[in-house]
């Protein structure tokens, strides 16, 4: 019992230090009061989870601080928000991103075969960099003219109808070049990124990737005629069906991003923390501008899927067990409406942070996940390809953000401010929580988003304390600057976090 | 006897620090041999050399007649080298289990090898569920050994296994490295020369990042010029002091 005291002395004092603000919230307010500012801090710490999660798993692995991680949540976002309210646009865009990738692939198997004595020439020559142009200049061409705006412009009135279906996308016969040319350049581009690099980072290719490359190149080609009707379909499904598609879309882009940013710009920096930052910072830059260049800069509003937006006389639901039959846009809770769809957001962290922790504890990943935390360098003596490992945490971790985002879109709405925030909030939870500590990730991202809503009830009402004549009021900053504020206070009682260990 | 590893004249940098100049030796298969040398004479570079954790620039390095100088260090351990590096660097956040079952190669190994580790370390057993961390230092060597034994490597580089540990464990550790030598072809960096001197058949001397000197153990334990010279006087002495209870 003493040891267990001992070794759990930071979360029982984190207990007993939310408790009592409890208790004090509990005196002073009524207890509708206290438990809608309890689920509202519960949203926002499932929110903060989904991203500290990712950043702590990718910090704790690879030692990487990705800067980039609020951008792709907010790319997640949109993404997410396109799939749901304007599946036009994905389906016209997708064939690019799949014959450019597939080309890649396959054009790095290719790089694998050439003779060695050619190969070693290349590389020294301007070779390489007249494959790169040539890479750029069949981009260029593949691309030029096509109308992204007409196929954005639909968002807005996206879930009115399908009527501008034929106007605003390109016919098969003007869209089916530009794909081969995607896919040729995507062939010079693997064929030049096989060449970058000392051998000690490139590994040769084998060819299940080039077929795994040719099987994207041909989904590009698939997708060209199934793009009216898939839109068609997908427009006709229920709201519900393409939010449950938003996620897994967000969620495979956010990781396919993860998976490319690391596999080409990272891979190259380990050990060199300095690059890392600035070229992390650099690309979460460029990825917001690329939102902006395809989405503009207005942000657009997402509906709430219709699961979680009934309205009627029996609304709001009078609690959990009647929302299931008649999915009311807000419960009741304690008298109090509290909306349904954060219900969803907290269950949304919750199930991702079992399936991480089963994931770490219980399969072989997660051992080795674990042990690389300690020592990548021993897990990689032991015959395990930790490079390989490294891509998929990264893409892990970046899904998870993305799934953040798309989950954040229809509370928070979608727009050019959403990364930052969550990014800030997210990496002050993870340092409360101890750098790369899953558990700690959670519990920061938890303790973060109970102290945001407090400090915004605080600003609501004012401070009042018994010596006091009136009520004190506060600019409402306080509430962001409280956070951090907590942040300072762990790092100077425990300068490991949380769960941290110090060495 | 056939050589299982064979080491050509291998320079390794860290950073800019040359620090491997021209490094050769031989491995016989199914024998002991001890890499022997003072601090930061160049062993345990070495060892990371052959296992690619610090590739050589110059130089070959044949493991079964073929070249791996130059492949990534999973590649090569997957050919069947174990690697227990010094410090007992075993996975402290996992179980026994775990730090054993990370290092399966196909599923199974651990079941298959299983009889065989339980009786060289009975008290990894006793410990299954523990925490690596929280196990004795002499159990943490025992571990890292281990580690090694689950898949089926045909070599295994062992460095410094007495470091820091106790004399009645150090024997023990001993005792199962000898029985190590049935299953595996070791190559073994040892301080201790009285342990290294019990163990090995072969010998190297490492001293300034060179090859200097080569032989059968049984003459170097006798050659006391040779081993003030380059291990230091200290060594000569712990290593002509016969053992008492290890002298099977």
């Amino acid at each position: 019992m003493a040891s267990f005291l001992r070794k759990n002395r930071p979360l029982l004092v984190t207990l007993l230090i939310v408790a009592a603000v409890l208790l004090w919230m509990t005196n002073r307010y009524e207890p509708k009061v206290t438990a809608s500012i309890l689920l509202s801090g519960l949203t926002l710490g499932a929110l903060y989870f989904l991203v500290a999660s990712g950043l702590s798993l990718i910090f704790g692995l690879m030692d990487v601080l990705n800067f980039a991680h609020g951008t792709l949540f907010m790319i997640g976002a949109y993404i997410g928000f396109t799939a749901y309210a304007n599946p036009r646009l994905i389906l016209n865009t997708l064939p690019f991103a799949l014959a450019l990738l597939g080309g890649a692939q396959a054009g790095r198997w290719l790089g694998g075969l050439l003779p060695a004595r050619f190969k070693q020439r290349w590389q020294d020559s301007s070779f390489l960099v007249l494959t790169f142009l040539l890479a750029l200049a069949l981009l260029f061409i593949g691309v030029r003219g096509f109308n992204l705006e007409k196929l954005v412009a639909a968002t807005a009135t996206a879930t009115g109808g399908v009527v501008a279906t034929d106007l605003a996308q390109e016919a098969a016969g003007r869209f089916l070049p530009r794909i081969i040319l995607l896919a040729v350049s995507g062939l010079f581009l693997g064929l030049g990124l096989s060449r970058v690099g000392t051998a000690e980072v490139r590994q040769r290719p084998r060819w299940t990737s080039a077929g795994v490359g040719l099987i994207l190149v041909a989904a590009a080609f698939a997708l060209i005629p199934i793009r009216t009707p898939g839109e068609v379909f997908l427009l006709s499904v229920s709201s519900n069906v393409r939010f449950v598609l938003a996620l897994v879309i967000g969620l495979l882009a956010g990781a396919g991003l993860g998976a490319l940013i690391e596999s080409s710009l990272i891979r190259p920096l380990y050990g060199r923390v300095y690059y890392q930052l600035l070229l992390t910072l650099g690309l979460s830059y460029v990825g917001g501008e690329l939102v902006k260049s395809v989405w503009g800069t207005v942000g657009f509003y997402m509906d709430i899927p219709a699961f979680f937006g009934g309205s009627g006389d029996n609304c709001p639901s009078p609690n959990l067990w009647s929302w299931f039959s008649d999915h009311c846009q807000s419960i009741n809770v304690l008298g109090r409406p509290f909306p349904s769809y954060r219900l969803f957001i907290i269950a949304l962290g919750l199930a991702m942070f079992i399936a991480i922790a089963l994931l770490l504890q219980r399969t072989r990943l997660g051992i080795i996940i674990r042990a690389g935390v300690q020592d990548s360098e021993m897990v990689q003596a032991l015959g395990i390809n930790v490079r390989r490992v490294f891509t998929l945490v990264f893409a892990i971790g970046c899904g998870l953000a993305a799934v953040g985002g798309v989950a954040a879109a229809p509370f928070l709405g979608v727009n050019l401010g959403l990364g930052l925030e969550v990014q800030l909030q997210g990496f002050i939870a993870v340092v409360i929580g101890g750098m790369g500590n899953y558990v700690g990730s959670a519990v920061g991202a938890l303790l973060v988003g109970l102290a945001r809503a407090f400090g915004d009830q605080l600003v609501l009402s004012g401070i009042h304390l018994p010596w006091m004549d009136g009520v004190v009021r506060m600019s409402p900053s306080i509430a962001r600057a409280s956070t951090v504020l907590i942040m300072a206070l762990v790092l100077l009682l425990r300068p490991a976090g949380l769960f941290g260990k110090k060495d | 006897m056939t050589n299982i590893l064979e080491v050509n004249a291998i320079h390794t940098f860290i950073g800019q620090f040359h620090i491997l100049e021209g490094v050769s030796l031989t491995v016989p298969q199914g024998s002991i041999t001890a890499l022997l040398g003072r601090n930061g004479a160049g062993k345990t570079t070495t060892l990371r050399s052959i296992m690619g954790l610090n590739p050589p620039r110059e130089g070959t390095i044949l493991y079964a007649g073929e070249p791996i100088q130059g492949k990534t260090a999973y590649q090569i351990a997957t050919r069947g080298i174990g690697y227990v590096p010094e410090y007992r660097a075993i996975f402290r956040a996992l179980t026994v289990e775990e730090n054993l079952r990370i290092a399966e190669r196909s599923k199974g190994d651990l079941a298959k090898r299983g009889d065989l580790i339980f009786e060289l370390f009975p008290d990894l057993k006793r410990f299954y569920r523990l925490p690596g961390g929280q196990l004795s230092g002499g159990q943490q060597q025992m571990l890292a050994i281990a580690r090694a034994l689950v898949p089926e490597n045909q070599l295994l580089l062992v460095d410094e296994p007495s470091e820091g540990l106790a004399p009645i464990i150090i024997e023990a550790i001993v005792a199962a490295l000898r029985q190590l030598a049935a299953h595996a072809t070791v190559l073994l960096v040892e301080q201790n020369f009285r342990m290294a001197s019990q163990l090995a058949d072969r010998y190297y001397i490492v001293d300034d990042g060179q090859t200097v000197s080569s032989g059968q153990m049984a003459d170097l334990v006798k050659d006391r010029p040779l081993i003030a010279k380059y291990l230091g006087a200290g060594y000569a002495g712990a290593g002509l002091v016969p053992a008492q209870s290890t002298t099977a």
